[in-house]
């Protein structure tokens, strides 16, 4: 009976062990940096942020090496787009890859999900697409916590602050436009955005909201949503969609619902919409954050996108959103400030030196992109409260001391999409639909 | 005798769970730290499903009123854990009663479709009523954490673990588990005979319900953060539930089975498939395991002993 039951317990232990054998981590080959991409592989947003990164990283691999002649190894974790998946990814990415910086293309509620990882492992964060101004006002609130993290893209607040100027300059002084009904998918994003919309479009640019339809992002069928919109006889819509936005843009094309739509458009910011509409997107524009498609671009810039697309052909997203390049220079950055601190530990020197980061872009000698970052207890002038480790943008004209927020690019009928907002980075003209009167 | 040795059987895995952290990376205790939470999040499913029959398609939904209530008083008013994540439990028991309403009119399908309408309805609630209080549609983050480190929370989500197991299992082997079993079998024969049903449904829901209170309220602070997506989400809910039927549904050691199985089968595919090619192998073989074995992995398991038995004896 005992030889029995050592014998069976001796099997179970071996099933068991042999089980996590196979999950023991490789051996490192050399000494390699290793940075870690967290995000979505299988969206556009994700992929631009990982190729972006993958060029940044060959570019320094290529001219030598980083701190001290050492390359930089690329591991990816991916997150699903899915909260808990985003978490064992960060989690996977810090045991298991014991990396030394991660770059991120989460959207806001998949980082919110790992930040708290983030403040366990300590580990140095650059995110490259979520814009929620609450995690800035974390690092604010507690630095010696959150100080890891940088935001390598203006927050959401700063985006709708040049938003309302928008509001104000162009749908309110030059369209005359005074009643809006938002259209809201069902998100963190929506959610967040439309709180921001109600807050400061509404107010600031007198421009009333008259309906707020929130709408399932699976839904296929748009037409009682728009009818619903129309009835409340609005001058326009605004639309707040990241998730298959090319089904309310291609059916609001379809149905040539008779109101102007604008607002924040996600599948808007790639070159792919124009296809993925069907050829449907004319007449439709989105708020952008910078650099986005449609705007003239910098020497430095197109030397990434042409690599870009030498690389990645007809390949989706063929060419990168914004945070394509978002990554692409805060690689840069993250590796400059790790070269003077003499690596990414201690965390605290590294930190500072990333601070002092200030990449300046110019274009035709103007500024024309910036990536620094708010130090703590720099105040913004406009909207007077701290910003701390987001990039430094710039929200009033004539934008000297940094890039806009944000800009607003137009899908015109042939398929061409170019910027109509602010003034300086703007190259094309606001329009509306040809079916609109 | 036939408990005792099979509580042996516990004593060992134990044991051996308890040793696990001097051989393997801490990288894999995460992981494990996962399925544990799984395990416990599947056992309470099974204990009203897999024992009773009705079929819950809502479990999130009682996870997420105990995440959204220690989450909210910790995070807002500061009450420390030890209040918090057992008001957690309560209001859990209490959100049960919900769920045991309609089991009073309803069974099979209709029952299914009424809890997973709670759970959307709890999505639909976190995000639009009192927003500020519940993070809305991005949740709370940097809630506290009740120990750090994936040592630590390894013990901890394997203790909690196997107490509910243990509890649980020896449950089922009393009169009351065999009753609760009769409701499955023939509810309307199980009240003929004089079995207060409903009493028993009654406490079918309680005990699931405080089994995923605890386990809902310890993981929303393991994480650190609470997001109405990552709790109210269907593929959260079908974890749940292939854990369980892929284990074995109605034996409580299945669905710890099915939760490692799961959980483990995930994670160590994604060194060598980092993409999403890993969920289609990953939905593939578990498709396969359960065309093979409906039973679940307790049924094998089972098999494997009377056949080594049966080698022992011929020996």
């Amino acid at each position: 009976m005992k030889i029995k039951f050592a014998l069976k317990a001796f099997l179970a232990a071996a099933v068991i062990m042999s089980a996590y054998t196979i999950a023991a981590p490789a051996s490192a080959d050399e000494d390699p940096v290793v940075v870690g991409f967290i995000g979505s592989f299988d969206s556009d947003v994700g992929k631009s942020t990982l190729r972006g990164a993958e060029i940044a990283i060959e570019e320094l691999n290529e001219a030598g090496g980083v701190l001290g002649g050492r390359q930089i190894k690329l591991v990816k974790a991916d997150t699903r787009e899915d909260v808990a998946e985003g978490i064992k990814a960060y989690e996977y990415l810090n045991e298991v890859e014991k990396v030394d910086f991660i770059v991120s293309g989460s959207i806001d509620d998949v980082s919110l999900g790992w930040l708290p990882r983030m403040t366990e492992y300590r580990t140095p964060t650059l995110d490259t697409w979520t814009s929620f101004i609450g995690i800035i006002d974390k690092v604010v609130e507690d630095y010696d916590k959150y100080k890891m993290y940088f935001m390598n893209v203006a927050n959401d607040y700063a985006l709708a602050m040049l938003y309302v100027d928008f509001g104000k300059d162009i749908l309110a002084k030059k369209m005359q436009w005074k009643t809006v009904v938002v259209l809201q998918e069902d998100t963190a994003f929506g959610g967040g955005v439309f709180e921001l919309i109600d807050q400061l479009l509404a107010p600031e640019a007198k421009i009333e909201i008259v309906d707020h339809i929130v709408y399932d992002v699976n839904t296929v069928d748009f037409a009682p949503i728009y009818s619903k919109a129309v009835q409340a006889t609005p001058d326009f819509i605004y639309l707040i969609s990241s998730v298959r936005s090319q089904v309310p843009s291609s059916q609001y094309v379809k149905l040539q619902v008779p109101l102007p739509m604008t607002g924040i458009n996600v599948a808007a910011l790639g070159m792919e919409f124009w296809g993925d509409t069907g050829g449907m997107g004319g007449g439709l524009s989105t708020l952008s954050p910078i650099p986005s498609i449609g705007i003239d671009m910098d020497d430095r810039s197109k030397a990434m996108l042409a690599k870009y697309q030498a690389k990645h052909g007809d390949n989706r997203p063929v060419v990168p959103h914004f945070n394509g390049f978002n990554a692409y220079f805060g690689i840069y950055n993250a590796f400059a400030a790790a070269e003077r601190a003499g690596g990414f530990a201690p965390l605290d020197k590294w930190v500072t030196e990333m601070e002092n980061s200030d990449t300046k872009i110019y274009k035709d000698g103007e500024l024309w992109l910036r990536y620094a970052y708010w130090k703590p207890g720099e105040i913004e002038p406009r909207t007077e409260r701290e910003y701390t480790h987001n990039i430094k943008f710039d929200i009033t004209p004539p934008y000297e001391d940094g890039a806009p927020s944000m800009v607003v690019i137009q899908w015109y009928t042939d398929g061409s999409v170019k910027v109509v907002y602010p003034e300086k980075y703007a190259n094309g003209d606001f329009s509306v639909p040809p079916w609109v009167k | 005798m036939g408990v005792l040795v099979s509580l042996r059987w516990w004593l060992v895995f134990g044991v051996g769970m308890c040793l696990l952290p001097l051989v393997v990376s801490t990288g894999t205790l995460r992981i494990l730290v996962f399925a544990q939470f799984l395990a416990i999040f599947a056992m309470s499913w099974d204990i009203l499903s897999g024992r009773t029959g009705y079929i819950s398609f809502g479990h999130p939904f009682l996870i997420g009123i105990a995440g959204y209530t220690t989450a909210m008083l910790t995070y807002h008013l500061g009450v420390p854990l030890y209040f918090s994540i057992p008001a957690a439990v309560v209001a859990t028991m209490i959100g049960s009663i919900f769920f045991f309403i309609p089991a009073l009119r309803t069974r099979g399908t209709y029952f299914a479709v009424v809890t997973l309408a709670f759970m959307e309805v709890l999505y639909h609630l976190m995000q639009v009523v009192q927003p500020k209080l519940t993070g809305g549609t991005r949740g709370l983050s940097g809630l506290p954490t009740i120990i750090l480190g994936a040592v630590p929370n390894y013990y901890l989500s394997f203790g909690v673990m196997f107490v509910i197991g243990v509890g649980l299992w020896l449950l089922i082997r009393t009169r009351l588990g065999t009753a609760l079993s009769t409701i499955r079998m023939d509810e309307d024969a199980a009240r003929s005979s004089g079995l207060n049903t409903t009493k028993l449904k009654l406490f079918a829901f309680m005990l699931s319900a405080f089994v995923a209170g605890i386990g809902g309220a310890l993981y929303t602070h393991y994480l650190g953060s609470i997001a109405p997506r990552g709790i109210f989400d269907i593929s959260f809910l079908f974890s749940i539930l292939i854990a369980a039927l892929i284990g074995g549904a109605g034996t409580i050691v299945g669905p710890i089975m099915g939760a490692y199985f799961l959980t483990l089968l995930l994670e160590f595919l994604r060194p060598y498939l980092p993409g999403p090619e890993r969920y289609l192998i990953y939905g593939a073989i578990t498709l396969l395991a359960y065309y093979y074995a409906p039973k679940g992995f307790h049924n094998i398991f089972g098999l494997l002993w009377q056949r080594l038995g049966a080698l022992g004896r011929r020996e």
